[in-house]
């Protein structure tokens, strides 16, 4: 259970959050002896007791239903969702972002895709790569021996491939594929598309005291067994375990305090049971309460010496907002129908995917787009079937009803796939967060206002997936049961619709046009750290939570390392 | 379940393993091993039965409503030798409930198309749907059922008539009837990952690569 509450000592760290970044802070600097509290907005959460792991939907509420990140959804291991009541977000005119937050011990780490892939060395160059957009302060050989040592920790399935710009890691074995994926990898195949292993947070063997996976599918119920990585089981769970650590749920953060000198000395946060103030006094602060959570408590946190808010001289807090280009086409493959029953549960998510193919010839310019994308597939016969199952029928065998119908269902059970590609943005200055003072959440807070735009290059970029996805179901011998045209902007998704929200408080060589240094350490506060997604320079095409993870862990390295030298 | 034999060669090999499914109790299905009992130990109780259609309480249906909404689900799926009908699945209660948190304008468009289905029954037949004979009814539905097929004059009640097909279909392949019937083998906890099995494998035409 959270700690209690004293707010007389000085902690040697304060952490704001509790997900991938801030869990992975705690993991090692309780670890390096460093006394630590965190705070994190949301509730305690227990996957082995508040998993709703192996319930059936039929005994669940609306049978389990709801989309995935709607609060109809029973399953979901997210507290929160697209909206969270009492603390709304604003969209400027013409901007329709989505930002999705888990209010949660361990926030989204607790229900997430699991997919851990590596950025390249392209990935941190990309301005000497393509000419746009903008390089990191660091390169793939500063970050790779952090990617090692977090796959060892956490569990990562793969296979060493040897591809470009898609380091291979520290993988355990991957799971065997599933029927639909070797159809759909036979197809991408004969188009020159590679379709490899995916690489996810689950494990296959036991490791580190954790089980193997038991393979039903239900990693976004979070795992009631801990086999898949999220930041209370494999994180948490050790850090507490130093008596290092000291948790606080409920508490919202709203600013961070700083002294005469301009260093941070504590946090400023409200406890949600009594709507109080509390502050709380650390040597060390550390952010982590999501990228745009971060960028706007720094913006919040404003004084006669930090009017435009703390770490903001550059004036870029929440500047370059980025989020994962989306499209997705779905297809009937008429070969999946009528399949003898068998299990295709597997682990809660794809077993093969397609990672980008493209970088040569990007480099020879033959793509209407720079940067790329992969391709993640799913298959309607993976998992519990849900509501939603089967819908649509009437595209596929004209409509009808009785007992043709009810036939005709079962033969189509399982025979559905979709192909979601997820692409490289390159930053703008159109997509961007601030605060709005004329109006506050529930806690009194001022609330953030988002900007944001694709640009020409993103929809080219969502243009040549519907085009590639449709090419490969068709190769499959499929038929398209939905695309998108150019009247819907080739279905791009909406900003923040990815739930890969990065950017905001960038790192940089320059104090003038960054927040942080190549180590995340605020150019304007030297004991003020960011360990989340708002670093990130770039969005590559590789899902961020590993990049987050790895990060975090070489911040906290240096931290330790800085109040060893009295440095901070 | 009967054992009446009809059909293809794939229908009865489902109908073989649904029967052998029907004969084994739930626990068997999962590897009787030390690591089955350290799972069940982590498993949920499942709850008791439910869906008592004789007390339920509708949460947006009026009772002549959800009277037209059971008929409807039943004439969409009916009982057949493999499983029981959508009514028996619960449907009709899904669909209430479904209806009542579902946002958006999906219950005006259920709500409105029984409107419409009573109209049409009325002015060809001088009766509401639910009091007309089966195939009165059918010939309605058939008007409706087809997309392809339907009149212009027609077109809302086809969309209708999309939205509810689909909640009966969502209904019930997902009620425990259902889940049967389809069949869905998955959430049983297992020991090892072996991928497709060689004999969807050969189904497929996939040979090892």
């Amino acid at each position: 259970m959270p700690d209690s509450m004293s707010t007389s000592s000085t902690y040697d760290v304060i952490i704001v959050g509790s997900g991938a970044g801030g869990g992975m802070a705690a993991y090692n600097l309780t670890k390096a002896g460093a006394k630590c509290l965190m705070l994190e907005a949301g509730g305690w959460y227990d996957a082995a007791k508040d998993s709703k792991w192996l319930e059936w939907q039929y005994n669940a509420p609306h049978r389990g239903g709801g989309d995935y990140t709607s609060p109809m959804n029973y399953f979901l291991a997210a507290d929160g969702g697209w909206q969270v009541p009492g603390e709304p977000y604003l969209n400027a005119r013409g901007t329709d972002w989505m930002w999705f937050r888990a209010r949660m011990l361990g926030g989204r780490t607790n229900s997430w895709g699991r997919i851990s892939l590596r950025n390249g060395p392209y990935d941190f160059k990309p301005y000497d790569r393509y000419g746009n957009g903008f390089n990191w302060p660091i390169g793939y050989e500063d970050l790779a021996p952090y990617y090692d040592r977090t796959e060892e920790l956490i569990g990562v399935f793969g296979s060493k491939e040897g591809l470009e710009n898609l380091p291979d890691g520290k993988f355990l074995p991957p799971p065997a594929p599933r029927c639909y994926e070797l159809l759909l990898q036979q197809a991408s195949r004969k188009l020159h598309i590679p379709c490899i292993p995916s690489r996810l947070a689950v494990l296959t063997r036991p490791l580190n005291g954790r089980p193997e996976c038991h393979y039903v599918s239900q990693c976004g119920r979070a795992c009631r067994m801990g086999s898949n990585f999220s930041s209370p089981v494999v994180l948490l769970l050790p850090a507490r375990e130093t008596g290092n650590l000291e948790i606080r749920t409920g508490a919202m953060a709203r600013e961070i305090l700083t002294g005469p000198d301009g260093r941070a000395t504590g946090v400023s946060y409200i406890d949600k049971k009594t709507r109080k103030e509390v502050q709380v006094h650390g040597k060390v602060v550390v952010l982590a309460a999501s990228s745009c959570e971060t960028a706007r408590l720094l913006l919040n946190s404003r004084s006669s010496r930090f009017p435009d808010g703390l770490a903001n001289s550059s004036g870029m807090v929440g500047k370059y907002l980025m989020d994962t280009v989306m499209s997705t086409v779905s297809g009937f493959l008429p070969k999946l129908m009528d399949l003898p029953p068998h299990n295709c549960d597997g682990v809660g998510g794809m077993h093969l995917y397609m990672p980008w193919w493209g970088y040569q010839e990007s480099v020879r310019r033959t793509l209407p787009f720079s940067r790329g994308y992969h391709i993640e597939i799913s298959g309607s016969r993976q998992g519990m079937p849900m509501p939603g199952v089967l819908s649509g029928t009437q595209k596929l065998v004209g409509g009808g009803y009785g007992e043709s119908l009810k036939e005709n269902c079962r033969k189509l059970y399982g025979s559905f796939v979709t192909l979601s590609g997820r692409g490289e943005m390159i930053p703008n200055e159109n997509s961007y967060c601030e605060v709005d003072n004329n109006v506050v959440d529930q806690w009194g807070i001022p609330v953030l206002k988002f900007h944001f735009q694709w640009g020409e290059q993103e929809l080219r970029m969502a243009r040549h997936m519907q085009e590639t996805f449709q090419e490969i179901i068709h190769t499959a011998g499929g038929e398209v049961v939905q695309s998108y045209g150019a009247e819907q902007r080739w279905g791009i998704s909406e900003g923040g619709q990815g739930i890969h929200e990065v950017g905001g408080v960038r790192m940089g060589d320059n104090p003038k046009d960054s927040v942080l240094n190549a180590h995340c350490q605020a150019w304007d506060c030297k004991n003020l750290f960011v360990a989340d997604g708002a670093p990130f320079v770039g969005l590559a095409n590789k899902n961020p939570t590993l990049t987050i993870l790895a990060m975090a862990w070489r911040t906290s390295d240096y931290i330790a390392d800085q109040v060893k030298k009295g440095n901070v | 379940m009967e054992k009446k034999s009809s059909g293809s060669g794939v229908r009865l090999e489902r109908r073989n393993i649904l029967k052998l499914m029907a004969t084994l109790p739930a626990a068997a299905l999962a590897p009787v091993t030390p690591f089955a009992s350290s799972v069940a130990m982590a498993m949920p109780q499942e709850a008791g039965a439910q869906n008592d259609a004789a007390v339920y309480q509708p949460k947006v249906f009026h009772p002549h409503e959800l009277r037209t909404i059971r008929i409807l689900s039943d004439m969409i799926l009916p009982a057949d030798e493999r499983s029981c009908s959508a009514s028996e699945a619960g449907v009709p209660e899904f669909i209430d409930g479904w209806l009542h948190v579902k946002q958006g304008n999906l219950l005006d468009e259920i709500r409105g198309g029984l409107t419409w289905l009573d109209m049409a029954s009325n002015r060809s037949f001088q009766f509401d749907f639910a009091d007309c004979s089966i195939q009165r009814q059918k010939q309605i539905l058939d008007r409706i059922a087809y997309p392809e097929k339907a009149a212009p004059e027609d077109a809302s009640a086809v969309v209708f008539f999309n939205s509810l097909r689909d909640l009966v279909v969502s209904g019930f392949f997902t009620s425990r009837q259902g889940i049967r019937d389809l069949p869905y083998v998955g959430n049983q906890p297992q020991q090892q990952w072996t991928g497709c099995p060689p004999q969807v494998r050969a189904k497929l035409g996939l040979v090892d690569s």
